[in-house]
């Protein structure tokens, strides 16, 4: 009826938010996906020697530590701030068509939250010096960053009520009633 | 490792991922026909105060999930070519019980109730769309 109906109402985020052009995360997965990959690679290829250090010094744990750093800041910050966020802004996305839609930036922070779970285990249990943890929990999170790249997997849509349904996540909120 | 056997264990991962992947794609959206008789009360529904006269599109989200925003837009949209289809959407990120209630292992989650609030058909995943407009004619013409 209103002749000032917005073209495109989808494109606005809610009030005081600002959405995300939702291949931004999927490109950041991509990355994080062929990282990972390396990190599996280098350490089938050159296997950490005995002691605490050697473990520490591993040429695939030094990189699998690094991703760690990026799931938290992702997980923390928000996926607006993290690094291959604005590297998709500056870079990539000046290159694509106008997104057809924006989303909401909670999703993809939850994922980046996921990542860092899957990853943190795995740099503790690396550390303390249980074989393989490095190259499962690496291959773990690769699967769950291919899904999300390439198929656009949804973490939050598949995994959340499930924590939450296990007590795992949201406790407080459930009580709180 | 040898890194032939590497290469076989890097190929073999994405692999795995490409057949998850597609495995996931195609059960998402579905419409699985309820052929139980559940049958929803319209006051065990937070905020309803009474199932479309045709039938509801009763669908679960969460804040966690950005599918769920474009799904809900859709359903509004049929709910809205149609005055006997109403759509509600719950959140269930903060009410595990209301999950649980239902049975919610996923979001969105959309059910198809007839008038009587009898749970005709379950979508696990963004719907469908030409399988979830058969499914409610179905049900319309039925009503």
């Amino acid at each position: 009826m209103s002749t000032n109906t917005p073209a495109k109402p989808t494109l606005h985020a809610k009030p005081g938010q600002q959405g995300v052009d939702p291949r931004g995360p999927r490109f950041g997965a991509g990355i994080t996906a062929v990282l990972l990959l390396t990190v599996i690679a280098l350490g089938l290829l050159l296997p950490a020697g005995d002691g605490f250090v050697a473990r520490a010094t591993q040429p695939a744990f030094v990189l699998f530590a690094a991703i760690t750093l990026l799931f938290a800041w992702g997980a923390f910050a928000g996926v607006q701030r993290h690094p291959y966020g604005r590297l998709f802004k500056a870079v990539v996305r000046p290159r694509l068509s106008a997104p057809t839609d924006l989303e909401d930036p909670v999703p993809p922070t939850f994922a980046q939250g996921v990542g860092f779970a899957i990853t943190l285990a795995g740099v503790i249990l690396h550390l303390v010096g249980v074989p393989y943890a490095l190259v499962i929990a690496a291959s773990l999170a690769f699967i769950a960053a291919f899904l999300n790249s390439v198929f656009a997997y949804c973490l939050g849509c598949q995994i959340y009520l499930l924590l939450v349904r296990a007590g795992l996540l949201g406790r407080t909120a459930n009580t709180a009633v | 490792m040898n890194p032939v056997l590497v290469l076989v264990v890097l190929v073999g991962l994405v692999t795995l991922a490409t057949a998850l992947g597609f495995a996931w794609k195609s059960q998402q959206g579905r419409v699985h026909v309820a052929h139980g008789h559940t049958v929803i009360r319209a006051k065990d529904v937070p905020g309803m105060r009474r199932f479309g006269s045709g039938a509801t599109l009763l669908q679960f989200s969460t804040e966690v999930c950005s599918p769920c925003k474009v799904t809900h837009r859709v359903l509004d949209g049929i709910a809205a070519e149609n005055s006997s289809v109403t759509h509600v959407d719950l959140d269930v990120t903060r009410r595990p019980e209301l999950a649980a209630q239902f049975h919610i292992m996923q979001t969105p989650t959309t059910l198809i109730l007839d008038r009587r609030g009898v749970v005709r058909a379950r979508i696990g995943g963004a719907p469908r769309i030409d399988s979830l407009r058969a499914e409610l004619d179905r049900i319309l013409v039925g009503a």
